[in-house]
């Protein structure tokens, strides 16, 4: 029966494995993008972990991931619950409310380029119009990186709302009857019935989008490009740059991998303490 | 309608008022998410600059069809997508097979290689990848970028078909053993063809993916006439930054496709059940 997964496992070993493993000999190696140059040893980690760059990104890529994690769970689960019930056009609703997911995001980033930056349209008038005056969206350091995480939080949400509509279909409806005929009221339902009977959903919903977030280029290369000044650049946009606009493919790669490491190990710990939970 | 009034009323409230409030307050909120694409919309119907049009005008669409390779890009698009989206489903259906019946060391081994390859950024791929192929001639090639989507999409394409086999009893195929069948036989002329849903979501995901890519197109594809329409709508934006009526008009050619392949086959799209897939064993 393994045999079947063979054509997988070749394609994955040739196009994911030999790949991964040649570019951990470039993060030991000062080449450029053609050839391998000399051994260095772990001099480009030394690098990355002494560069305050990379430090500033690491911070970006943790702000950006919460974000992306938590912001779009609060709003792909609040979605959920609003359409579980059967009310008139529900199912629209339902394909309409997922279109921030499947627009492509070359699409998606010009029109918020367009709403946040362009001085006569809606966010920039509306920011003046409530006395905050000219609010530079993408072009202050600050409100460059809340534009970006609610852009991401805007593009994930859907992802989650999936997720979590799934994980409530399997709620039995009679137990949410029995909670309510028991006298409880939506909030103690939601804590004590639909929080752990989804807890397992959330979780893994949780590691996937944490994935998804620091691995993200595209949102914010373009959006902002990693600007202003730098404040919206995360580890892959600084690995990006190190490799195709510095030509240090070595420092870029070894960026990735202590990101990829981090991210495993956190997945890893956290996967761990869901089976030993042995949630539903 | 008079089914209504013969349903069993549990609430106080009137159910098909509660109904009501609820269709449009959804409205509201669906109508304040979907705000950036409207204005995808809003904004292709303004005219070109320098131009004597005032008011919403088509004309824009006219001209990017007339004045640029957005044809071209949507060809390209079109050929590269396809192909990563079969390839995608045939290598994925047979090894999420394995990952939903298999059991032992072996199958939890090959669950642990998926995970951590799926962990790294594509970022990492890209450089050898690029050496690799320019040596096989699949730079600057179609194929190249296509294989390169399935390799990106094949990990959570096998654990979404590993999830929809998860719901066909595993009787189905004994009994078909029992009578002789090779398990590979079991599992095209039995799993496979109870899967149809499995095989549409699994396809819908890579066909996204592949669309919507940027990083993979922005890096492997050098030359005009091989551009995908991302590389093509970025390129035009560039060059057209303030020019936002044909700009938009591209970006609405290129979210058609996608949108219309989902409000079609939404019904079968289900992503929620790759969560067993990947925590389960």
């Amino acid at each position: 029966m393994t045999g079947l997964a063979l054509p997988a496992i070749v394609l994955m070993v040739v196009v994911n494995a030999y790949p991964v493993i040649y570019a951990g000999i470039q993060a030991v190696h000062d080449g450029d993008l053609l050839g391998l140059g000399n051994f260095v040893g772990f001099a480009n980690f030394q690098d990355a972990l002494t560069d305050p760059l990379f430090w500033r990104s690491a911070r970006f890529t943790v702000i950006f991931s919460l974000c992306g994690v938590f912001g779009s769970w609060i709003i792909g689960f609040a979605l959920a619950l609003m359409l579980k019930p059967d009310f008139a056009g529900k199912n629209l609703f339902k394909i309409l409310l997922l279109l921030p997911w499947i627009v492509p995001i070359v699409v998606s980033s010009m029109s918020w380029n367009w709403l946040t930056a362009t001085p006569g349209s809606l966010l920039p008038m509306l920011a003046a119009d409530l006395g905050f005056g000219r609010v530079m969206f993408l072009a202050d350091p600050t409100m460059a990186m809340i534009t970006v995480c609610i852009f991401k939080i805007w593009i994930s949400y859907p992802f989650m709302m999936m997720m979590m509509s799934a994980a409530l279909e399997g709620i039995e409806p009679n137990i949410n009857e029995a909670a309510r005929v028991d006298g409880a009221n939506a909030r103690q339902r939601l804590r004590y019935i639909v929080l752990p009977m989804t807890a397992r959903s959330t979780y893994i919903s949780w590691i996937l989008m944490a994935m998804f977030s620091v691995n993200d280029f595209a949102t914010i290369y373009l959006l902002t490009g990693g600007g202003p000044v730098n404040s919206t650049t995360s580890l892959i946009v600084l690995a990006y740059r190190s490799v195709f606009q510095d030509f240090r493919p070595g420092f870029g790669v070894a960026i990735s991998f202590l990101m990829t490491a981090a991210l495993v190990t956190m997945s890893v710990i956290l996967l761990r303490q869901m089976r030993k939970a042995n949630m539903q | 309608m008079s089914t209504t009034a013969t349903r069993p009323r549990k609430l106080a409230l009137d159910p098909r008022r509660a109904g009501m409030g609820r269709t449009l307050a959804t409205a509201i909120v669906t109508l304040v998410m979907l705000g950036p694409i409207l204005v995808v919309f809003w904004l292709a119907l303004r005219p070109r600059l320098y131009t004597d049009i005032t008011g919403p005008t088509l004309e824009t669409f006219v001209y990017i069809f007339a004045e640029t390779d957005i044809l071209l890009w949507l060809k390209n698009s079109a050929m590269v997508s396809t192909l990563a989206t079969i390839i995608s489903v045939i290598v994925a259906a047979p090894a999420g097979y394995v990952l939903s019946r298999g059991r032992g060391g072996a199958v939890s081994a090959y669950s642990l290689f998926i995970f951590v390859l799926q962990s790294f950024p594509v970022v990492v791929f890209v450089i050898p990848l690029f050496i690799m192929f320019a040596s096989v001639g699949l730079v600057d090639s179609l194929s190249g970028v296509a294989i390169i989507y399935v390799a990106s999409s094949v990990a959570v394409a096998c654990w979404m078909m590993s999830a929809y086999f998860d719901t066909i009893p595993v009787t189905l195929e004994e009994a078909a053993w029992i009578d002789g069948c090779s398990v590979f036989g079991g599992f095209v002329r039995i799993v496979l063809r109870n899967s149809l849903p499995g095989v549409l979501s699994t396809a819908i995901y890579a066909f996204l993916l592949a669309w919507n890519d940027y990083l993979v197109a922005l890096v492997f594809l050098r030359s005009d006439d091989r551009f995908t329409l991302p590389i093509g709508l970025q390129t035009f934006f560039q060059q057209n930054q303030t020019d936002w009526g044909p700009v938009m008009a591209c970006a609405v050619v290129m979210l058609t496709p996608p949108v219309l392949i989902f409000a079609l086959l939404n019904r079968f799209f289900s992503i929620g059940g790759i969560g067993g897939a990947l925590a389960g064993k």
